[in-house]
């Protein structure tokens, strides 16, 4: 047996909050190890560039040699240009110029299409898939503290949205930050060789531009989540008198119900005019900065010109294009920034996912016995959810295999804790469990859990087909095995009337099922395994007292043999337990079969008989009955 | 496309079927729907005629700021005139600054017209989903009405904000263009013209490719959340039945099924976007070598030839941009018809003309005593060809209490629509008061009447919020009394912040007990003169239950009271029992009377109360729960 001191339980580790260098760090690595691919993007790029450019230059070359012979104009000489053979008739080596051009566009639409599908493949195919997959491997071992902690909606955004915030980082903040650094330092030297105080002079506004863009970035986008917040809520409002709609409508509380509506959708409105106005000025402002460095180019540059120190098209229509390509990149750094404020709160969301430690998990050499014969002892267990506040107090109970046990209590005595410590989804704080005599911790996991049958409160059907669901833990079943299980809890009846049978999908965009009907899937789910041990958490709560007969007999048959554990409300469940536990507050208070415990006065004495309508009544109906 | 999707922490609408014709992406501009979308504008009817004014000179500006650098290029700068590069200078500094002004209305206007459009769309939605009776509620699904407010509402936004001005101001900067290019050189404008539908037929090809493509990615991607929605949901059935190896098998292959058709779609952009950039550099080479051309031939000025450069790229790139308006306009359209199809929907009934209003209860302090219930040979059916209710005959005078018991599907729920004006009978009639109920207007009904419903559904806010729903005008002292009466001022104390304590969705933060108190006290708060209450069957533990058992005594004294059974101790209580089976009164009579009958009843009570000493496996289901 393990020592002692194994069975104190690892609290989760306080979360520690990753500064944004550690993030990037890690982010690097993660992009690190697909630096192969990420350098064929990267080298495409300069590839790219380099050709766009020379496309523009040509065009400049073209439009200084058309005017060089037809009026006469002086060839520009020096920068990147072709020496053409002066013999040459003009249309030669206009032609030659123009099929160049085409001929750099045709490589750069091909290279622009091999680039697209390398980046995507890159990100859509590999990064992202196997992120999802990594964080939804980690997600389905986590304890279920976490999913106690954490809403449906955050777990799910943490593997779709958070995981493309990650992967942004990739090809919205490096690459891109990559890109723009490459090409604004080209478009710079490239400009500064034609003609540096134009540079200078054109370029004058552009750290404006800058910080107006950043800035600007940073003041709308809590604006925007908010705007998105509202939004939320006005949907939720809407969701909410729909499924309401009974209770507002019998109220006669429409007119109260439209005006809550009609506000939230007014916030919405309201919320939006200052963003518009935000937006309507930074736009036009950053499109009048922009066209004042054209401004500049057209005066500057036109003098320039006209003193015969720069070029018209080599020079002039060149510049021209340079300074439009610049000021796209300028404007990017906005994007680029954004990513990386967005990447690293996705970051920080899904390293979290994949920093939580798996609490529970085999230990090495874990025992995995042929076959359990289910036996299960307490042994001084205690147990908290949350440190400091403990659900069990010290239980001992010693289960022979093949019995029955009822547990019975007020919401929160810790039932469900009880029996959530045998198929180890917690482990006790102090004590241990056993089961055939064996610390549970011992046990193989999955070995163990798969020699325990469960059924829920409210049991949680997949949307597949009804086989699917039945053979749930076991997918390799037969149809064979899987109707017998159907038969032995009592659901193969109603499953052939349904549509398809077996076959019948269930869910959302299925048939929907009664919940007894759905209490006897599970049922059957949990047999198809044939386990030693059975845990029954309070599985007819949620089934109104007729449907409960319906399924009464599919839990006879189904515990026959097997050692279980139900927990019950109704004394029509706790009658068939060979022995009852009575929790209060975490502690067994009493135990006994039913009869023993009616006898006693006691918590069990006293719910039974505020259940049962009154002792004198039953007793009249007890005759009556004798006598027909 | 790579659009973060949609926040779920609200909700999670589950994916759409596939093959839903009601769902159709695209449908063909219809001047009808315009003209109806136009007039959800109407309250800013002067903000949009500014609109169309302001793209007509946007369509203008646009163009002739490039022109005029071409011109300032090719003229004063390439003739070396310095004088007048300076006045040519001022006068585009002049055209920048009216621009980016003007550009400041043209898109504040269209955004505020967008956002007054979908406001205004959605409270009409609203307003007119509340006549719908509740048949209606029974048969669209939530998950359809919510895509009515946000994708299709977004759809038109995008309509109104964009496709038509914008696609205005592109029009008029390609004729501005053409007319300018014209003016230059017919001949190399000839050029440009033949490559337009060329440009436009790649266009609409490759983006109708796209959307579809997005609509399968889309599709696709709903999928992964949907089954990422039921592997959090179902947890903690899949570590019990160690099934995380083959949930993660299924969850890789639906992300590789996604990132299929998110390469399929970034490999059609992937061809587009050359294809259109490519198209630009094709025309540069033809504008040299036939330009270049006719210039040595001096058919044509050098400035001319530098002016086309700018003006080509004008007069291409605007047919891209229509067309990718013309798709968002088919799109909007699509939303557009669906949102007037639900707005163009009939109440299957309202109130008649006629209707009256229903005498409230005589002035307190007179005792309010309930109200006068009779059914008088009622049939009822959802789907009239099929009636759940047959004949039904019964009254309850006031202050009397009815229970009705029987097999889910008997009737029991469908006796309580009709009570409550719900749903109309077929046939016969129901009477309030004496007044024939069609002749009640529903409001002045459900004012005197109070709900309580199986799933105590409570609304997200405080505590103290979803009381107040029964009478929203209550003060903070007359709620904390009626809980009082209830005896259930320390249940509600123990949450964290009293009644201040946010309920959460579907009142998630109140356990079983809590909850049914709040509908509890919410009925009480209304005081009713008929109560409607259709038992929780969820089970609770028994101090609990004995507790909101003594509430519920309290809560129905002094009124009228139609009561779903499912626990004996409610029944005993019941003046008249009505036992239906398949839509029809079967037994009826007090608790007491019933059992000495030695009918159905008494055979089914006797039964429940004997279940464990002579349990027999193959006993029939009872009719009736308890």
């Amino acid at each position: 047996m393990g020592p002692a001191s194994s069975s104190t339980v690892r609290p989760p580790a306080p979360a520690e909050i990753p500064t944004n260098w550690s993030l990037m760090r890690r982010l690097f690595g993660l992009v690190w190890e697909y630096r192969g691919r990420c350098w064929q993007v990267l080298g495409l790029q300069l590839v790219l560039l380099t050709m766009g450019l020379a496309g523009l230059n040509l065009t400049g070359q073209a439009i200084d040699f058309i005017r060089h012979r037809v009026s006469g104009a002086p060839l520009p000489a020096g920068g990147f240009r072709i020496p053409f053979p002066a013999d040459w008739p003009p249309e030669r080596t206009l032609a030659v110029i123009a099929s160049l051009i085409l001929a750099l566009a045709l490589g750069r639409a091909v290279l622009n299409y091999v680039y697209s599908i390398l980046i995507n493949r890159l990100t859509q195919q590999e990064i992202v898939p196997q992120l999802r997959a990594r964080v939804y491997d980690r997600l389905q071992r986590l304890s279920f503290r976490f999913f106690d902690a954490n809403s449906t909606g955050s777990i799910i955004n943490r593997v779709t949205g958070d995981v493309q915030a990650v992967r942004m980082f990739l090809d919205q903040v490096l690459i891109q930050s990559f890109i723009m650094v490459i090409s604004l330092t080209v478009y710079i030297a490239y400009m500064a060789s034609l003609h540096a105080g134009l540079t200078v002079a054109c370029l004058a506004t552009t750290p404006v531009l800058w910080i107006a863009a950043v800035r600007f970035s940073r003041l709308i986008q809590p604006a925007y989540a908010r705007n998105r917040d509202l939004a939320d809520i006005m949907v939720r409002n809407l969701a909410e008198s729909v499924q309401g709609i009974a209770v507002t409508k019998g109220f006669g509380r429409e007119a109260e119900d439209r005006a809550k509506f009609l506000r939230s959708n007014d916030a919405v409105l309201e919320q939006q005019q200052s963003i518009f106005w935000r937006v309507s000025v930074f736009s036009p402002a950053v499109g009048f900065l922009t066209r004042i460095n054209m401004i500049v180019l057209l005066g500057y540059g036109g003098w320039l010109v006209a003193h015969d120190r720069l070029p018209l098209g080599a020079g002039l229509v060149v510049f021209a294009g340079l300074l439009e390509q610049f000021s796209g990149q300028v404007n990017n750094v906005a994007n680029v920034v954004n990513g990386v404020q967005q990447s690293l709160i996705g970051a920080r969301r899904v390293f979290e996912i994949l920093d939580t430690p798996v609490e529970i998990q085999s230990r090495p050499g874990a025992l995995r016995p042929d076959r359990f014969g289910g036996a299960v002892r307490f042994e001084g267990v205690s147990f908290a959810y949350k440190v400091h506040e403990p659900v069990l107090h010290e239980i001992d109970l010693d289960v022979a295999p093949g019995r029955c046990v009822a547990i019975v209590g007020a919401t929160g005595a810790g039932k469900s804790a009880l029996m959530s410590l045998i198929p180890r989804f917690y482990d006790p704080t102090a004590g241990r469990v056993l089961v055939d005599g064996v610390d549970v911790r011992e046990l193989d996991l999955d070995n163990l859990r798969r020699n325990i049958g469960l059924v829920f409160q409210e049991s949680f059907l997949f949307s597949h087909t009804v086989s699917a669901n039945i053979a749930f833990g076991h997918p390799q079943a037969t149809a064979e095995q899987i109707r017998r299980a159907a038969t032995v809890a009592a659901a193969h009846e109603f499953i052939v009337q349904l549509p398809q049978g077996y076959d019948t999908v269930l869910g959302e965009s299925g048939v929907t099922l009664s919940g007894g009907q759905r209490q006897r899937l599970a049922l059957a789910r949990a047999i198809l395994l044939e386990p030693a041990i059975l845990l029954l958490d309070d599985p007819t709560a949620a089934i109104d007292s007729h449907t409960e007969q319906e399924i009464f007999d599919a839990l006879d048959r189904t515990i026959a043999g097997r050692t279980t554990f139900i927990v019950a409300h109704r004394l029509s469940t706790l009658r068939r337990a060979d022995f009852i536990v009575v929790m209060e507050e975490g502690r067994i208070v009493q135990r006994g079969t039913h009869a023993e415990l009616m006898q006693r006065p006691g918590p069990y004495l006293h719910a039974a008989s505020l259940q049962l309508a009154d002792n004198r009544e039953l007793q009249q109906l007890a005759e009556r009955g004798a006598v027909e | 496309m790579s659009r973060a999707p949609a926040r779920l922490d609200l909700l999670t609408v589950a994916p759409r079927p596939a093959g839903d014709e009601d769902e159709e992406q695209f449908k063909p501009l219809e001047w009808g729907l315009i003209r109806r979308l136009i007039g959800f504008t109407r309250p800013q009817r002067r903000k949009f005629w500014i609109m169309v004014a302001l793209s007509a000179v946007r369509a203008i500006q646009l163009p002739a700021i490039v022109w005029a650098m071409g011109a300032i290029i090719a003229g004063p700068a390439a003739r070396h005139d310095l004088h007048a590069l300076a006045w040519w200078l001022a006068g585009y500094a002049a055209l920048a600054i009216s621009t980016d002004f003007l550009f400041h209305f043209r898109q504040r206007y269209a955004l505020e017209l967008g956002e007054y459009a979908v406001n205004a769309l959605r409270a009409a939605i609203f307003t007119h989903l509340q006549r719908m009776p509740m048949s209606f509620f029974h048969r669209v699904k939530l998950g359809r009405i919510i895509s009515r407010v946000t994708s299709d509402v977004e759809a038109v936004r995008v309509g109104i904000q964009d496709v038509f001005f914008v696609s205005v101001i592109q029009a008029g900067q390609m004729v501005f263009a053409a007319v300018a290019m014209l003016f230059c050189d017919w001949s190399l404008f000839l050029v440009v013209l033949a490559m337009a539908p060329v440009i436009w037929t790649v266009n609409r090809r490759f983006r109708s490719e796209l959307s579809r493509l997005s609509r399968a990615s889309q599709e696709s991607f709903s999928r992964v959340t949907a089954t990422l929605a039921e592997s959090v949901g179902g947890i903690r059935v899949t570590q019990g039945f160690v099934r995380q190896a083959t949930n993660a098998g299924l969850f890789r292959s639906l992300l590789s099924d996604h990132a299929r058709y998110n390469v399929a779609l970034a490999r059609t952009s992937a061809i587009l976007l050359p294809i259109l950039e490519l198209n630009s550099q094709f025309f540069i080479a033809v504008l040299l070598l036939l330009g270049g051309w006719r210039t040595f031939h001096n058919e044509m000025e050098v400035s001319s030839l530098i002016q086309f450069f700018f003006l080509a790229n004008l007069f291409f790139s605007p047919i891209a941009v229509i067309g990718n308006q013309y798709n968002q306009a088919l799109i909007a359209m699509a939303g557009a018809e669906r949102i007037f199809r639900m707005l163009d929907t009939k109440p299957d009934w309202e109130d008649a003309p006629d209707a009256s209003d229903l005498p409230g209860p005589p002035p307190a302090p007179a005792p309010a005593g309930g109200m006068c219930i009779e059914f008088r040979q009622v049939t009822f059916g959802y789907d009239p060809a099929r009636p759940v209710l047959l004949d039904i005959d019964f009254s309850a005078r006031p202050g009397q209490m009815v229970a009705l018991v029987g097999h889910t599907g008997s009737g029991k729920s469908s006796i309580i629509n009709l009570a409550a004006k719900f749903y109309l009978p077929t046939l016969g009639e129901v009477r309030i008061d004496g007044r024939e109920i069609r002749t009640l207007t529903s409001r002045s009904l459900h004012r005197q009447m109070g709900i309580v419903a199986q799933q105590n559904f409570l609304f997200s806010g405080t505590v103290l919020d979803n009381i107040r729903l029964g009478r929203p005008e209550a003060p903070e002292d007359e709620i904390r009394e009626t809980v009082n009466r209830l005896d259930g001022l320390d249940m509600l104390a123990e949450l964290p912040l009293g009644w201040q304590t946010e309920v959460g969705e579907g009142g998630r933060n109140l356990s079983t007990g809590q909850r049914q108190l709040v509908c509890f006290a919410r009925a009480l708060l209304a005081d009713p003169r008929l109560l409607i209450l259709d038992e929780a069957t969820a089970s609770i533990d028994a101090l609990t239950e004995a507790r909101l058992q003594r509430a519920l005594v309290t809560l129905l004294r002094g009124r009228t009271s139609l009561v779903v059974a499912h626990r004996l101790s409610t029944i005993r209580h019941a003046d008249l029992v009505l036992v239906l089976d398949r839509g029809r009164i079967i037994e009826r009579g007090t608790h007491a009377a019933l059992l000495s009958q030695q009918g159905h009843y008494a055979a089914l009570y006797r039964q429940f109360v004997n279940v464990d000493e002579h349990r027999a496996p193959d006993r029939p289901a009872g009719p009736f729960p308890l």
